[in-house]
């Protein structure tokens, strides 16, 4: 599933943040070694001087394929991607620090 | 995992070289997303560091419970909610990193090589462990950078603006006016830029009244639009701009955009113009927006987005044709107000000082009524510099009795980094109390603030038209001034404003400040107007029009000053000078230096006074620093003071760079200052360049060696770099302030550090700075070549006295009608009480910094010649006069940046009228000057030599004006002549200022017949221009400056008792003259060689035209009628002369 390509305007279906973002995909490029564990919207990172440097908006919630921006409000990864309404509906099956986390939000 | 774990990382050793090199081979590449050598791998190796420490912690404290449990509770779940998720049942945080760095096949690599020479264990634990690291580490600078941008996100969505996002877009699109009107704080000025910038608009330009604004507004813009490290968002300012092809958003001052339509006039360049702060009403903002008005014809398709504070909105929308306003509320937390009159025991009237009692009372009441741990700063506003310290003494007792107040002044006359420590941060349970003038109403906006006192008082520039003065004087401030003050207090929170003045006073208020074009001088923008072609500026529409009689004023001034011609047209100069960004008598100066070898100094002289005086007021009083700036002192005046100091700063700065920090501050001399003249003075040399004026100069890079500009090379790419990493530095953090800390002791403190440690002195400053570079510095050597620079400033560091003798006079000519004459009595009055006077104002006196001031006796005429045996009185070869820059009024009209000129030799070179009677042994300058000399025939002489020196000055610079440079050798020859004049003119004159009554009676008037018949004669007496008789004065108007015989005390234009014997002593012709035959005479009897080609030349068209100048003359010796021109006359005399 190389994604790849893209371009245009993220939004995150749940807090609203919206920023253009560049690539699609898990392979963000001149990234050598580096990989990314789920399909995500990605820009240049805008606080490094770097032009390689890449940052992570979000991607779709693995559940509810909701499009989703990584903040801690918003979504988790544990080995894949969860939008936080998936995960309180399914709370019982994430482990105990995951849980504890989110009862903190609350 | 658990089974990898041998005591966990620990054991290898990671601070080995050896090891992070093997490390570094396998995860930091060349091509790498991290590289080796980078600033990212330095952190992640400190990051490492952090990680395995943390790790081993957990691992002794909390291993056993933790894993416990997670084995217990993670045993299979309920599935309660039916689909089984298969998520891994014990923790681990590497599950929660959505990152993965692949390096198996180097990791095979490095292994298989290591195997070999094996050195420390297994390399698979140190992979893994390294790895792992570096998960984290890529997994912590996304978080970092993902949770600066919700944060920002965040931010602009709670500005109040933030709802009116479509909407404003909508009536831009909609309409070619939009007025925004928002508060303080609504977000206005970094928002609608960006709104329209996302919305599809490109070329915009948003213009800003400070120069500060556009640079700290581009950076947080750019920052803003995820842009900090491109040029999509850019600002331009007088010396610096950061824009490029690829920018889209421009901010720039209003006076660049104005010059910017001078270029280009329909501004095709833009497709936005958001001119911001309009409300503030400047000279330049209000004259943009006439020009901008006439542009919406122009060009439909232009958008114009004005952003004011909500007030006077309706005028602006009005103005455009009744343009869609749209109006956002502020961001204000409620603010208490309390009125709390000055009782009349305290209130001071205008000569005494100000009574701090009222203002203290402030202070005790808030330590009364406010507990110290509630934080919260006061800023306190008085009307000027002398109010400030008068309150700031009074405070500063209070605060070292109570340990609860730092307090700081705040003026635009302070060392930028005085200014900079109100931005500090005070020590807990301490407030700031910060001093300050208006500045903080508008301009510097300072986070913290809970109280704000008002005076009510401010100090504003008016111009007095009469007197040709600035005035400085307090007014009570508008109602408009006043809520802006008030408003600064509930920035962050709730606050308190206490008004020193009751609420009918507030009642009683102007609604709105008095703009700036009804208060100012209207020279430059008159000048600006026309070269633009705007017509005639009483017709064009300003939003709030000035007075006619005010642009009146300009429009003579600029006549005198040769700007404007008789029918108020630009002359060459005149769209010369309106292109430099100066005022109309420094430009002049400029354009008259590049006539002469003195450019250089005069580039410097003219840069120096067009920005603040580098030498702080504060240091005035310190004795080391006047020690350490007396050689630099000039007593020729003011400008050579300035020409010293920067002479000497150069010199400093080839030498020991960066030493020059300390150089100035033993001085007291803000360098920030220094630097803009640098700037300055190589924009007047492009300027004058790009018009020809100056010839291109052989660059010195030709004769550089070639390993020399390698080495300037590798030094520029190192400066660049510098300047990179300073410009990406967030703003520095901010200090905590001391208590007793602030006062105005800063500048000099550190004078007496020696200076011969210039080595050390600089690694110690580098660490006082916290590692700081002196961006000024890099900024410096980046836009200037320092030798070059040095070898310039040492040619004139060196001028001869015949050189610095010119120089005065192109001063002079340039400040011209700006002088001042010394009062008579002046040599027997105490030195504080030098008087002055001015041809429009009466008794001025020297500013405490000029150099006069403290050395007043240079501008008396000598002791020994005052006394002199059968001298009259009063008569003298040494008077001197002063010409001036600045004329201003504060609590006394002061006179400063002076040089001093000899006065007749001054007058009869640069003034625009003189007047003479029969002999020219009287002559009254501008009508207000008499000039009267016993020896007659040294009269004539001197005043026959000026007329020539003029008339060829003007010639060689109407020559270069227009383009043909004059012969360098004629130039040259001019110079010599006109040095000469200044300096071997010895005549004995008397030197008084006309009382009124003189004043009155001072003409003839036109007279029927008898001056007519002159006429001829003057007319071969300056070929090509007209004498006529003067139709207001009488007498006969010689040229455009000289009448002769027009004052009252004259006698009959040809009456024979005039005629005295002279011998020319060019062909010694010896005969009775009267003095207008002599030097006509003289104007025509050169010595041979000395008459150049293109003289002759241009006599021929008189001598053609021979008929209207030739009158029937009978000769008394050879007794024949003939018609002849006067020359001709005397020629026909000389004849007889010689045959006798
Ligand atoms: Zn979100
Ligand atoms: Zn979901």
């Amino acid at each position: 599933m190389e994604g790849g390509g893209g371009g245009g305007e993220f939004s995150c279906r749940l807090c609203g943040l919206s920023t253009p973002f560049s690539y699609f995909g898990q392979k963000p490029p001149n990234t050598r070694a580096v990989v990314l564990l789920e399909e995500s919207y990605v820009m240049k990172d805008p606080f490094s001087p770097d032009k390689e440097k890449f940052l992570v908006l979000g991607s779709s919630c693995s559940l509810c394929a909701k499009s989703v921006c990584v903040g801690t409000d918003c979504s988790l990864f544990y080995t894949r991607r969860f939008c936080l309404p998936c995960v309180k509906e399914r709370l019982d099956q994430f482990p105990q620090q995951i849980q504890a986390e989110v009862a903190k939000k609350k | 995992m658990a089974s990898d774990r041998r005591g966990g990382g620990r054991c290898w050793e990671w601070d080995s070289p050896h090891c992070r090199a093997q490390m570094d081979e396998i995860f930091f590449r060349p091509h790498d997303y991290i590289q080796a050598g980078s600033g990212e791998h330095k952190d992640f190796w400190a990051f490492f560091e952090r990680f395995q420490r943390f790790k081993a912690k957990k691992e002794m404290s909390g291993s056993k419970d933790s894993k416990g449990r997670a084995s217990s509770e993670g045993k299979p779940p309920k599935k309660a909610g039916g689909v089984d998720l298969g998520l891994p049942k014990e923790y681990d945080a590497r599950y929660r990193i959505n990152i993965s760095v692949y390096t198996k096949d180097v990791e095979e690599k490095v292994l298989s090589s290591k195997h070999g020479h094996a050195t420390s264990g297994s390399g698979k634990q140190e992979i893994a462990d390294c790895r792992l690291a570096l998960l984290h580490f890529l997994d912590f600078s996304q978080k970092q950078s993902f949770s600066k941008l919700a944060k920002l996100r965040r931010e602009q969505k709670s500005l109040p603006i933030f709802q009116y996002r479509d909407k404003i877009v909508n009536l831009v699109k909609g309409h070619p006016v939009v007025v925004v009107a928002g508060d303080t704080g609504c977000g206005k000025s970094t928002q609608v830029p960006q709104y329209l910038l996302n919305s599809g608009f490109t070329n915009i330009a948003c213009t800003q009244p400070r120069r500060i604004a556009c640079i700290s507004l581009a950076k947080r813009v750019s920052f803003e639009s995820l842009n900090q490290y491109g040029s999509k968002v850019g600002y331009q300012i007088r010396f610096e701009t950061t824009r490029t092809l690829a920018t889209k958003l421009l901010f720039l001052t209003e006076g660049l955009l104005l010059r910017q339509i001078q270029q280009d006039h329909s501004l095709g360049q833009y497709q936005v113009l958001i001119v911001d702060e309009v409300h503030e009403r400047h000279l330049h903002c209000d004259f943009l927006l006439g020009v901008l008005r006439s542009l919406t014809g122009l060009r439909p398709d232009l958008r114009l987005v004005l952003m004011s504070a909500t007030i006077n909105i309706k005028l602006f929308s009005e103005y455009f044709n009744n343009a869609p306003v749209l109006q956002v509320p502020g961001r204000l937390f409620p603010i208490q107000v309390i009125y709390q009159p000055i009782p009349a025991e305290e209130q001071s009237s205008k000569s005494e000082k100000l009574d701090p009692r009222p203002y203290l009372r402030v202070l005790q009441g808030i330590d009364q009524r406010y507990p110290a741990e509630e934080r919260g700063d006061l800023l306190l506003f008085l009307s000027g510099v002398a109010e400030i310290s008068t309150v700031l003494d009074a405070c500063q007792i209070y605060a070292t009795h109570t340990n609860r107040w730092i307090v700081l002044p705040l003026h635009s006359t302070l060392s930028l980094a005085q200014q900079d420590k109100v931005f500090d941060i005070p020590p807990p349970g301490v407030r700031k109390c910060i001093i300050c003038t208006n500045i903080a109403e508008t301009s510097v906006t300072i986070d913290g603030v809970r109280f704000v006192v008002d005076s009510g008082k401010v100090k504003e520039m008016s111009f007095d038209p009469k007197a040709k003065m600035q005035r400085l004087q307090e007014f009570w401030i508008s109602r408009a001034s006043s809520e802006q003050r008030k408003g600064r207090a509930g920035r962050t929170g709730p606050g308190v404003c206490y008004r020193l003045y009751s609420e009918s006073d507030y009642d009683a208020f102007a609604p709105y400040p008095v703009p700036e074009i009804h208060r100012v001088a209207l020279d430059s923008l008159v000048l600006q107007m026309k070269s633009m072609g705007l017509g005639d500026p009483r017709s064009f529409v300003f939003i709030d029009p000035p007075p006619a009689a005010s642009i009146q004023t300009a429009v003579t001034y600029l006549k005198e000053q040769g700007a404007l011609d008789a029918r108020a047209e630009l002359t060459p100069i005149g769209t010369l000078l309106a292109q430099l960004p100066v005022d109309v008598v420094i430009g002049k100066m400029l354009v008259l230096g590049s006539l002469f070898n003195l450019v250089e100094p005069v580039l410097t002289v003219a840069a120096a006074l067009s920005v603040q005086s580098p030498f702080l007021r504060s240091a005035q009083h310190n004795p080391d620093c006047t020690t350490a700036r007396q050689p630099l002192q000039s007593n020729q005046g003011d400008p050579f003071t300035l020409l010293n100091t920067f002479n000497a700063w150069v010199q400093v700065k080839g030498e020991r760079g960066g030493g020059s920090r300390k150089w100035c501050r033993r001085r007291g001399l803000e360098e920030q200052r220094l630097y803009e003249m640098t700037n300055l003075r190589r924009q007047f040399k492009e300027l004058l360049r790009s018009h020809e004026l100056l010839e291109d100069e052989a660059t010195s890079a030709t004769t550089e060696q070639r390993s020399q500009r390698r080495d300037r090379l590798t030094e520029r790419r190192r400066l660049h770099q510098l300047k990179r990493q300073h410009d990406l530095q967030e703003g520095g953090r901010r200090k905590v302030l001391k208590l007793g800390e602030g006062g105005e002791d800063l500048a000099g403190s550190s004078g007496s550090e020696e200076e011969s440690s210039a080595g050390r002195g600089k690694k110690k400053e580098k660490d006082g700075a916290g590692e700081s570079v002196d961006i000024q510095e890099v900024k410096f050597k980046l836009r200037h070549n320092v030798h070059e620079l040095q070898e310039v400033a040492n040619a004139s560091q060196d001028l001869s006295s015949r050189q610095q003798c010119l120089l005065k006079l192109l001063l002079c000519r340039g400040l011209y009608p700006q002088l001042a004459a010394p009062d008579e009595h002046n040599a027997t009055r105490k030195e504080s009480e030098q008087i002055f006077h001015t041809r429009n104002k009466q008794g001025v006196v020297i500013h405490p910094t000029s150099v006069f001031a403290s050395d007043p006796e240079v501008l008396h005429v000598p002791e020994l010649e005052r006394s002199e045996f059968g001298a009259e009185k009063g008569q003298s070869s040494r008077h001197q006069l002063l010409a001036f820059v600045t004329l201003l009024e504060t609590n006394k009209p002061y006179v400063s940046n002076c040089v001093r000129v000899p006065a007749l030799q001054a007058l009869l070179l640069v003034a625009n009228s003189v007047d003479s009677n029969a002999d020219c042994t009287r002559m009254v300058v501008d009508g207000w000057l008499e000039l009267c000399l016993s020896d007659g025939d040294g009269a004539l002489r001197i005043l026959s030599s000026a007329l020539t020196l003029r008339g060829e000055w003007e010639r060689l610079l109407q020559a270069q004006l227009s383009k043909h440079r004059a012969p360098r050798r004629e130039l040259e020859k001019l110079g010599e002549n006109l040095v000469r004049y200044l300096l071997y003119t010895e005549v004995s004159y008397s030197l008084c200022r006309l009382t009124a009554l003189q004043t009155q009676n001072l003409y003839i008037g036109p007279q029927p017949d008898s001056a007519l018949e002159g006429a001829p004669i003057l007319n071969s007496l300056f070929p090509g221009v007209k004498a006529e008789p003067d139709q207001v004065k009488g007498g006969l108007r010689v040229t455009s400056f000289f009448t002769y015989n027009c004052l009252s005390d004259s006698k009959d234009l040809y009456s024979e008792c005039l005629r005295t014997f002279w011998t020319c002593p060019h062909c010694d012709l010896h005969m009775p003259f009267t003095p207008l035959e002599r030097m006509h005479h003289e104007a025509t009897c050169r010595p041979g060689g000395e008459k150049q080609e293109d003289e002759l030349e241009s006599e021929k068209p008189v001598s053609s035209s021979t008929s209207s100048l030739a009158r029937v003359y009978h000769c008394d010796l050879c007794g024949k009628d003939l018609t002849l021109t006067s020359t001709e006359i005397l020629k026909h005399k000389r004849q007889h002369a010689v045959q006798q």
